[in-house]
């Protein structure tokens, strides 16, 4: 049989939003929508819109969203592979204080070119340590990646507590370089501070091209989907773990560098609680905990669902002793959509099935070239 | 001819673009063993499931006796005295058999609080017995083979005392005694006049237990046969328009080559001991041998997957470490394993993934995956071995129990090498497929392939093999040449008599 006279076509290669996807769109869309008109009548005459302005949407929405996001694309590839990662928030603080702790050695005047490469190499230089611990350990000992990631998170939020000499860092009189907090985490394009959107989007197109463009996101789906399978197929089950876990504690790194540029500042209670909020976005997002389902896009929406959600209650003015209520609330009807709306797609897209292959003319014997 | 006890009217199924089912009609009398077949994907499981409640018709009617039914559930069939034997099966493989048996119902003590399980043993090993079955019911059930598992199902469904009993493939992973004793049952409980719809791929059953045999193609009904016109020949015009030539394999003719695989003393506690073999190039070296004889045993542990298992391999005369998957698939090693659910496909991921999963190595270029190269390799199996799904990208769950068979051959044919492990490569398999694909071994073979085939098939083992090797609680106890190797003598090296009667070569 000529395989190169096969006509190959790869349709679903390049679209962008899976069926699965879409429902999360529509949920940020109704959204949106909702709060620019409540933004639009609420706002003082001549004032901007309260939701629908540069303000809310970079300071109010992106940049907070931005450590969840960096985090929930990590957790989505630990995700995916059937595993957890709870000690992320853990992970984040520990970065932040070793990059602070690094940076405030050096002067506050510091040129970019000896700045930068600390500031970028020490806190994701930890947090890819923290994760080869977790994957080390999981796969090491086979124990369950919650109870695993359950008492690192305890040892990285106690190691976090006890390093450094003081609980906030830069120590008090001191100051992080400029060069890596006002020139560059919080450095203004047109007056927005745009830099921690962006590294979040390099992070969910890194993830993306690693899930679906890249051999190694395959085998990521392959172990979630059915791990003796993939172990039958020659698949090295325990590296591809080990790898995971690292990249989701890489990216914790990434989010502390980033809450510390931003904020110029680092605490022990650095990242405290967001590990539910990640593990929310993802799931959010479309990953399954049973494993072999998840996306990157997908972490990117369901953090900002979770995100718009949050800022919602500010612009509606509603009561902030509700907002766990209301985000819990808002997580499980999201999840029903997606669920229900990825099911509809399954049923929409599926009527028109591929050309089917030629029925073969003789029935047994295969005559190979 | 009074009215039907079961009577189709107009089902029709669909799933997604799928249509399983299309305006099924046809009727079943009452206490007949009415059998059922098609080509992979014709709808014989979707039918059996319609009738036991786990899919419910998007049109038609259902009448029992003259009564409409529409299931909800497989609760409410059973409740209306319709029972299932699944093709693929679904247990707790934590729990016990006992625990698995009883579920649902399970014996209580002390007003329902507490579970009797005294009550439980006894009532699972009754369910077994009334089967014919020995097995300790307080293994967990994730240690049984696929064998003993059908076992226990078939146990489970018959002990529901059904009024129709709905046989998804019944067979298809048991050896030959253990189908006799199956077939024992059937005509057991046909006198106590059950209805029952039989549905397999294996003509030779389906001729000795049904009273009547039907034929689904692409979701239609095609027509029915009563006893005295099947022939195979008529059944599998029906199936698939056309006859079927059988053809004899060509790779015995040839001379076989140079040892590929030489197995010496494999040896691993509890499983098997003191196994010595060779493969040779070109031959298809058969296994055969009761359910639980250690033939997929044997097979795992070459493929580096047994941590107990000791002895020497080599191959091509180099020997290669025991107990590392790397080094077996390093040295050109496949294995097809015997539990596709399991250990054959990730049934979550597109067929062409799946397909793709044992090469993803040479698909990989800086990285990436060779998306292109990918959806050509998988469109030349799925003609190849004339996979029905909907598309290259549907997920394998979709697809039915035979064509997802032929999904997990094609990923290690993808993969080629010099030995081919295949653990029951054609269960559940149609006629037309099983032929294309005992076509497709015998060519590998003659191409220099050396095959290593275990199936419980006996047919299919003598038939293909150039050496039958029959194995015994864990031994290797005979060796036949294809021209020695009758279905009687195989039978009786199984079973474990007259084995010097047949002057058998000991192997050294
Ligand atoms: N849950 C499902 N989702 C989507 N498609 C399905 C599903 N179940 C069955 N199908 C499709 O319906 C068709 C009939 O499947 P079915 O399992 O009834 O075939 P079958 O006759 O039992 O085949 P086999 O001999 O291989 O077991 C197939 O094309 C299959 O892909
Ligand atoms: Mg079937």
């Amino acid at each position: 049989m000529d395989a190169a006279a096969v006509p190959v076509r790869s349709p679903r290669r390049f679209r962008f939003v899976a069926a699965q996807e879409l429902g999360l769109v529509l949920v940020v869309i109704l959204l949106a929508a909702v709060l620019s008109l409540y933004g639009w009548y609420d706002a003082s005459p001549g004032r901007p819109n309260l939701f629908l302005s540069f303000d809310n949407l970079i300071d109010g929405i992106a940049t907070p969203m931005s450590y969840y996001a960096i985090m929930a694309v990590g957790l989505t590839l630990v995700i995916i592979t059937g595993g957890i990662d709870i000690s992320v928030g853990a992970i984040m603080a520990l970065a932040a204080l070793g990059g602070a702790a690094a940076l405030q050695a050096l002067p506050p005047d510091a040129p970019a070119m000896l700045v930068l490469p600390v500031a970028i190499l020490v806190p994701t230089g930890i947090g890819l340590l923290c994760g080869l611990v977790n994957g080390g350990l999981i796969v090491g000992l086979s124990l369950h990646p919650f109870i695993v990631t359950l008492g690192t998170m305890s040892v990285f939020r106690g190691l976090a507590n006890v390093l450094p000499a003081e609980k906030t860092l830069p120590a008090a009189g001191k100051h992080l370089p400029a060069a890596f907090t006002t020139d560059f985490m919080r450095l203004e394009i047109m007056g927005m501070q745009l830099m921690p959107l962006a590294i979040m989007l390099i992070c969910v197109a890194l993830g993306w091209f690693y899930l679906r463009l890249m051999v190694a996101g395959r085998e990521t789906y392959a172990v979630g989907g059915n791990e003796e399978a993939a172990r039958f197929s020659g698949l090295g089950v325990g590296a591809i773990k080990l790898r995971t876990y690292a990249i989701a504690g890489l990216a914790a790194g990434v989010a502390g560098m980033v809450s510390l540029g931003r904020f110029g500042t680092a605490s022990t209670s650095t990242g405290s609680g967001y590990e539910l909020t990640v593990i929310a976005a993802a799931v959010v997002g479309g990953a399954s905990l049973q494993g072999g389902r998840g996306t990157a896009i997908g972490a990117l929406l369901g953090t900002l669902v979770i995100a718009l959600i949050e800022n919602g209650i500010l612009i509606l003015r509603l009561a902030q002793e509700y907002r766990l209520v209301i985000i819990g609330l808002a997580i499980i009807v999201a999840v029903s959509l997606d669920r229900l709306s990825g099911c509809l797609g399954r049923r929409r897209s599926a009527p028109l099935p591929a050309a089917p292959p030629p029925p073969p003319v003789t029935p047994g014997p295969e005559t190979r070239s | 001819m009074s009215a039907p006890f079961i009577q189709f009217r107009g089902i029709t199924k669909t799933f997604g673009g799928v249509t399983a089912l299309d305006e099924v009609s046809f009727g079943i009398a009452r206490g007949e063993c009415h059998g059922l077949m098609g080509e992979n994907g014709a709808g014989k499981s979707t039918l059996g499931n319609v009738l036991a409640g786990i899919h419910k018709p998007d049109a038609g009617e259902l009448l029992i006796d003259g009564v409409p039914h529409r299931f909800g559930s497989p609760r409410a069939a059973l409740a209306a005295g319709v029972a299932m034997v699944h093709q693929e099966l679904a247990f707790c493989p934590d729990l016990s058999i006992a625990e698995n048996l009883c579920m649902g119902h399970y014996p209580r003590r002390w007003g329902g609080l507490l579970l009797d399980r005294d009550a439980m043993r006894r009532h699972a090993g009754q369910l077994l017995a009334e089967i014919g079955v020995v097995l300790d019911v307080e293994r967990p059930m994730g240690g049984l083979s696929t064998a003993q598992e059908q076992l226990v199902q078939i146990a489970a469904a018959v002990g529901n005392t059904p009024r129709i009993l709905v046989f998804d493939e019944p067979t298809s992973s048991l050896s030959e005694p253990e189908a006799q004793a199956l077939f024992a049952l059937i005509e057991a409980l046909k006198r106590r006049g059950l209805t029952m719809i039989y549905v397999s791929h294996r003509m030779p059953e389906l001729f000795r237990l049904c009273d009547q045999v039907s034929v689904l193609r692409d979701g239609r009904y095609v027509g029915s046969l009563a006893r005295e016109r099947m022939t195979p020949d008529a059944v599998v015009r029906m199936m698939i328009g056309r006859s079927l030539e059988t053809h004899a394999p060509r790779h015995l003719a040839a001379p076989a080559g140079e040892v590929v695989l030489r197995v010496r003393g494999l040896a691993s506690p509890g499983r098997f001991q003191d196994v010595s073999f060779d493969v040779r190039a070109g031959e298809i070296v058969g296994f055969a041998g009761l359910v639980g004889a250690g033939r997929s045993e044997v097979a795992t542990a070459i493929f580096g997957l047994d941590s107990r298992v000791t002895g020497q391999v080599g191959l091509d005369g180099a020997p290669f470490p025991l107990r590392s998957i790397k080094a077996a698939m390093g040295v050109g090693i496949g294995l097809v394993p015997e539990d596709r659910k399991r250990q054959g496909c990730v049934p979550g991921m597109p067929c062409r993934a799946n397909i793709s999963l044992a090469i993803l190595g040479r698909l990989r270029r800086l990285g990436m995956l060779n998306f292109t190269r990918e959806r050509q390799l998988a469109r030349r199996y799925f003609d190849r071995l004339q996979v029905k799904a909907a598309s290259l990208d549907a997920p394998v769950n979709s697809l039915s129990g035979g064509n997802q068979q032929k999904i997990v051959l094609a990923k290690w044919l993808a993969r080629g090498g010099r030995l081919l492990i295949v653990d029951e490569p054609t269960r559940g398999v149609d006629v037309g497929a099983k032929a294309a694909i005992h076509a497709l071994l015998d060519d590998l073979a003659r191409e220099g392939l050396a095959i290593l085939l275990i199936s419980s098939e006996l047919p299919e083992v003598i038939a293909l093999s150039t050496r039958v090797l029959v194995m015994r609680q864990g031994r290797i106890v005979g060796e036949l040449p294809h021209a020695d190797a009758t279905q009687d003598a195989v039978l009786r090296l199984m079973a474990g008599v007259g084995r010097a009667a047949c002057g058998i070569r000991k192997k050294v």
